[in-house]
């Protein structure tokens, strides 16, 4: 991990929960919150909706990290969806660690009422993956 | 856990036996074709001769579980296997792709299998069965046991409904390991005793020796490392359909997003300038690895099964153990045990998610 790399501007994919991240996200917009315009959100109904395999789509079609955003645990619109969410997530990045691909993915709770918290992790994870730099997958590779 | 002590040529008597009390409707045994070994599906009990000969062979050419993926009938199978072969399918009854009731599983001790073309080919000097000393000796010849099983922890028959144990020189411990195993014993008429089949010591030397020999595994450990070792990689997807725990009816990857042709390749072209073809060879290795994380037995059916020689074994057994570890679950131990990713603990992995 080297320096920050001069004018790099990560892609980030985000998958956020309607419930909560989705709805934080929204409310650091209408509440003016600054944050860095890296992520690109695509909204689903519940983090577990996440297949796993979305991310590693992600990674290999170049994204240089991959936000996942849900609601706190115990406070999941479907109950138990974050649980499982959250197992899964788990269970990729520590694949994705083997290859030192893990450091791209990360998951959050935010939730309806955090747009604050929303919009610092977006400057955090953004410093971040421009800490780590461009995703080193090849152009031709999938 | 209670058992008797066979001869080795009293064997053959006590599978007859299952299959003439109808302990069983059939039985999934090894058999031997010259000098190699494959598995046969038996109902006539006199097409089984001299068992005792091969169902210790150390041949590894398919996991027998794979044979009865969706035996979703009620006739009962009975199968005589190593003990990954027999893991895998406790992990098919947990996902419901086996009759729980449909199977008598009967594991017999391991020291580690040779893949069944390399057992075929040094058979003079191979034999019947190996053990812990012959397997040494056999490698300092150049003839080393499968990777998969050079980093096998869990060689020794401790699954299953019936265990089969060679406990000494010239006889076998045979002993139910649940219910279902010690009625299965009684029926054929063996006089049960108590029988202390844990061997502490000797799992622990194994264990011993499979983590020092999983050490001295190099395994890709970058993102380069990754695109290098999957390079040959022809997306044939054999090794999909030669893993038990792979069982999905309409896998992903034979969807769209794993075939993506014509106008979707040059698609793709367009997009990044050049693509290598075939075409993803991570997204199904990254994907598969993931589906089987929690589940994989680590029986290295996928690298025998590969027609490049990749090594899979450096990727799915080593990165599904770590994904086991994280859980704390052993696959095939426990058919009450739930998979991992069918239940969560209400505060845990915090660490692992950023």
């Amino acid at each position: 991990m080297g320096e920050e790399k001069e004018g790099f501007e990560p892609k980030i994919v985000g998958f956020t929960c309607n419930w909560c991240t989705y709805a934080g996200a929204d409310l650091a917009g209408t509440s003016r919150k600054k944050y860095p315009p890296n992520i690109r959100i695509i909204r689903m109904m519940c983090t577990a909706r996440l297949d796993p395999v979305f991310l590693v789509k992600a990674l290999l079609n170049g994204a240089d990290g991959v936000f996942i955003g849900g609601c706190h645990p115990g406070e999941c619109h479907y109950i138990k969806g974050n649980f499982y969410s959250r197992r899964r997530v788990a269970a990729m990045r520590t694949i994705l660690k083997q290859f030192g691909m893990d450091d791209r993915v990360q998951l959050h709770w935010i939730s309806a009422s955090e747009g604050d918290k929303f919009a610092t992790t977006m400057k955090q994870m953004a410093a971040d993956i421009k800490q780590l730099g461009p995703n080193p997958m090849k152009d031709e590779v999938l | 856990m209670k058992g008797a002590e066979l001869a080795y040529g009293e064997l053959g008597d006590f599978f007859k036996g299952l299959l003439e009390k109808n302990v069983v409707d059939a039985l999934i045994l090894p058999y031997r074709v010259g000098t190699s070994v494959s598995y046969m599906l038996v109902r006539d009990k006199d097409r089984i001769v001299a068992p005792e000969s091969v169902i210790f062979a150390p041949s590894f050419g398919v996991n027998a579980a794979n044979i009865v993926k969706g035996w979703l009938i009620d006739e009962k199978v009975g199968i005589v296997a190593k003990p990954c072969e027999i893991r895998a399918a406790i992990e098919m009854i947990k996902l419901k792709q086996l009759n729980a009731d449909s199977v008598l599983l009967i594991a017999v001790d391991c020291f580690g299998a040779y893949p069944n073309e390399v057992y075929a080919m040094h058979y003079a000097e191979i034999g019947d069965q190996v053990d812990a000393a012959k397997i040494n000796e056999l490698a300092g010849k150049g003839i080393p046991i499968r990777d998969a099983c050079a980093i096998c922890d869990n060689r020794l028959a401790d699954v299953g409904d019936v265990v089969i144990a060679r406990t000494n020189g010239d006889k076998v411990s045979v002993a139910g390991h649940s219910k279902m195993g010690e009625a299965a014993l009684s029926a054929v008429g063996l006089e049960l005793k108590d029988k202390d089949l844990e061997r502490a010591a000797e799992k622990e030397r194994i264990a011993a020796e499979a983590a020092s020999n999983l050490e001295k595994l190099p395994i890709p450990d970058s993102q380069e490392a990754l695109e290098a070792f999957l390079r040959d990689c022809i997306v044939c997807k054999n090794c999909r359909d030669v893993c038990p725990v792979c069982y999905c009816k309409e896998c992903f990857f034979d969807q769209p997003i794993g075939n993506p042709t014509g106008g979707d390749l040059l698609n793709l072209a367009e997009a990044r300038g050049a693509i290598a073809v075939p075409v993803n060879q991570l997204l199904y290795h990254l994907t598969r690895v993931y589906h089987v994380s929690t589940t994989c037995v680590a029986c290295g059916a996928c690298e025998d099964a590969c027609p490049k020689d990749i090594p899979l074994t450096r990727f799915y057994p080593v990165l599904t153990r770590k994904v086991q570890e994280l859980f704390k679950y052993v696959p095939g131990k426990d058919v009450a045990e739930p998979l991992p990713f069918t239940t969560y603990e209400e505060e845990e992995l915090e660490e692992c998610l950023r």
